[in-house]
């Protein structure tokens, strides 16, 4: 309205304007970034990761390159259903291992072609998250994380111990999809194909956000009760969230099977795993597109340099524990919207969120004051009632 | 869905509870004709939010009947009842705060296929709501409070509701604003809206409604045209917290209540 524009007001203008105003420092819409910024951001990053391998000094680089997009499929599955529907799963890691396993198994037992057995494995993993979903999904807030959380500690158990079909805590070898490639060319190789499949995840994402579907599930992680009696088949909705979920996870967690050869049940369905997907997506800032990916990036880029560093204590874990307190506390909504905040700091304030200005305001109060002197007192504001048996607090507007 | 039935909304009889406690609602009856505004005013416990829970699919009644526009909904859920052209607008602020206007609206329309009867709908809205189509990108947590309740009352309206059940929309705002609330509840009933409101402001309320419903202990003690209701000296006594100034010398102190109710 007026020569104001669309922004998170946090400003009262003076004793006049004494409504609350609620700061909401999330308002993701195309008119505070023009479209074209947006596209020119989105090409330069895209350009950035395409020629990442060839700027690359040297294998290790590279494949940190890999671990760090992995991390970002994952986290960006998690948040189909974390950043849609509010539902935060701590226990994603679920999916990711058998997303892993399923590749790794199918290639060992079937015979299969490695890529054909990731699709499989991920038609399989979706099959198991219906059910799972149904049960986990009937129950919300503390009691869904811990549901999620004992479903990976229970996929842990029966990997580790299920010895003969699954290697157990030997490992299980995953032979490597393309034999013939040396190992930067292989690490190469398997960054486009996670760059590929981020790209898909976030494509579909940006399309959910912005369909009548992705409402319903925004409207859900408000109220979902709410969101309920307005004809949202809240149940419906949030399964096929979460499977989608689950399903983009898996992929990750394929893929990263037959690229690093190597699985171990207690790094798959590590509740760790899980914890860093949150932890970057709340970082990133879980109602942006880009958010998972930006939280990745750092958390990533942290992780191994923590490993790098302190490698053979447990410090790495207490970074990354330390990191995640951080970002709780002083970026809760995460870093796109309180970067967004900063910029908007410099730019033009919106100073109220009344219909009137404050200038406005004082010339009807003075309009008010020539023209109907004392009018506010003489119809609806009686004092001088009489005690009644009824006027309790919430009613003391009648008592005249 | 033509029926013979001169009401959108009738409650018959309802008896209804929670839980094992004794009964809140003891054969209560209401009926709500088309374009009225009928305000149930009460003490505090004399049920009139279950009234509301009841009429909206919230609370199933013990016994007892609900009909919309001429179909019995008796025992269905929110959604269902819904169907039938019943929208409740909830007590307390209950836009989705960090959702913009307009997905605020348009989940009202959430169970309307045709997009093209949704663009009809979402202008109609904004132009008995102004503020609605003005602050169609912002974020509805940034709208006032008297905002945020035109805001709700459009998302109710997206379904084109024969009935709307309103759970005291003046609840936190100032005066004044409370004032343009109960303009828009009149704008909707002129738009051949049956408003069933359950307001806690009573004397406000009946100024507004064209038939007054007393409740008390969980019937409807006394119905009649609302501007009686407000000229009974004896009623606003009991019901209405006290007896203003001007009505006291008008009606007289040994007036009857305007209607007996059942």
């Amino acid at each position: 309205m007026r020569n104001v524009s669309e922004r998170t007001a946090s400003a009262a203008l003076g004793p006049a304007v004494t409504e609350t105003v609620v700061v909401v420092p999330d308002t993701p819409r195309r008119s505070r970034w023009p479209r074209l910024v947006s596209l020119a951001l989105v090409v330069i990053g895209a350009a950035l990761v395409l020629s990442f391998p060839f700027v690359a000094p040297n294998p290790y680089i590279l494949s940190a390159g890999v671990v760090i997009l992995n991390y970002a499929v994952l986290s960006t599955g998690w948040n189909f259903m974390g950043g849609f529907t509010g539902y935060i799963s701590l226990g994603h890691a679920a999916y990711f291992g058998l997303g892993a396993y399923g590749t790794g198994l199918i290639v060992k037992y079937l015979q299969l072609p490695g890529f054909v057995a990731w699709v499989l494995a991920a038609l399989l993993v979706v099959a198991v998250s219906i059910p799972v979903g149904i049960a986990a999904l009937r129950v919300r807030g503390a009691s869904f994380v811990i549901v999620s959380i004992a479903f990976v500690l229970i996929l842990l158990l029966v990997f580790q111990s299920w010895r003969e079909f699954t290697g157990g805590s030997e490992g299980l070898i995953v032979p490597r999809p393309f034999p013939d490639l040396m190992r930067p060319e292989h690490h190469r190789v398997f960054f486009y194909l996670f760059a590929a499949l981020l790209a898909a995840a976030l494509v579909a994402w940006w399309i959910i956000d912005r369909s009548k579907f992705g409402t319903a599930l925004k409207s859900i992680r408000e109220d979902e009760d709410k969101a309920r009696s307005l004809g949202v088949p809240t149940t419906r909705f949030k399964l096929i969230a979460y499977v989608l979920s689950a399903l983009v996870t898996a992929l990750g967690g394929g893929l990263y099977a037959l690229w690093f050869g190597d699985l171990d049940p207690i790094f798959q369905f590590s509740i760790l795993v899980g914890s860093y997907m949150v932890l970057m997506a709340l970082l990133g800032g879980v109602r942006h597109l880009f958010g998972p990916l930006l939280g990745a990036l750092v958390v990533g880029i942290a992780l191994e340099y923590f490993k790098l560093e302190f490698g053979d204590t447990q410090f790495h874990l207490v970074a990354a524990g330390l990191l995640l307190g951080v970002v709780v506390l002083f970026m809760p909504d995460g870093v796109i919207p309180a970067v967004r905040a900063l910029i908007d700091r410099f730019r033009p304030q919106q100073t109220s969120i009344r219909d009137v200005t404050a200038a406005e305001l004082l010339e009807q109060n003075r309009a008010a004051a020539t023209s109907e002197p004392r009018a506010g007192a003489s119809s609806d504001h009686r004092a001088g009632a009489a005690p009644d048996p009824h006027a309790d607090a919430d009613n003391r507007e009648v008592v005249r | 869905m033509a029926s013979e039935s001169k009401y959108l909304l009738e409650l018959n009889d309802i008896e209804a509870g929670y839980g094992r406690a004794a009964l809140v609602l003891r054969g209560l009856t209401v009926q709500v004709p088309p374009a009225t505004v009928v305000c149930l005013v009460g003490p505090n416990g004399a049920g009139k939010s279950t009234v509301l829970k009841v009429a909206s699919g919230m609370l199933a009644p013990r016994s007892g009947s609900i009909v919309v526009d001429g179909v019995d909904v008796t025992g269905t859920n929110s959604q269902h009842m819904l169907k039938h052209g019943l929208a409740h607008v909830l007590q307390g602020h209950s836009v989705f705060r960090e959702m913009t206007v307009a997905e605020n609206v348009l989940l009202g329309a959430f169970t309307i296929k045709d997009q093209k009867a949704i663009d009809e709908r979402v202008a109609f809205v904004q132009n008995l709501f102004p503020i609605v189509g003005e602050r169609w990108k912002q974020l509805a947590g940034l709208l006032s409070g008297g905002q945020q309740k035109q805001v709700e009352f459009a998302r109710s309206l997206m379904v084109s509701p024969k009935v709307v059940l309103l759970d005291e929309p003046s609840m936190g705002l100032d005066p004044k604003t409370t004032a343009k609330v109960f303009e828009q509840v009149a704008r909707m009933r002129d738009a051949g809206t049956a408003v069933l409101l359950v307001e806690q402001n009573a004397r406000r309320a009946l100024e507004t409604a064209d038939i007054g419903c007393v409740l008390d202990l969980g019937r409807v003690h006394i119905s009649g045209p609302a501007p009686e209701l407000l000229a009974d000296p004896a009623l606003g006594d009991l019901y209405l917290g006290g007896r203003p100034a001007d009505s006291a010398h008008v009606g007289g102190s040994t007036a009857e209540p305007a209607t007996k109710g059942r």
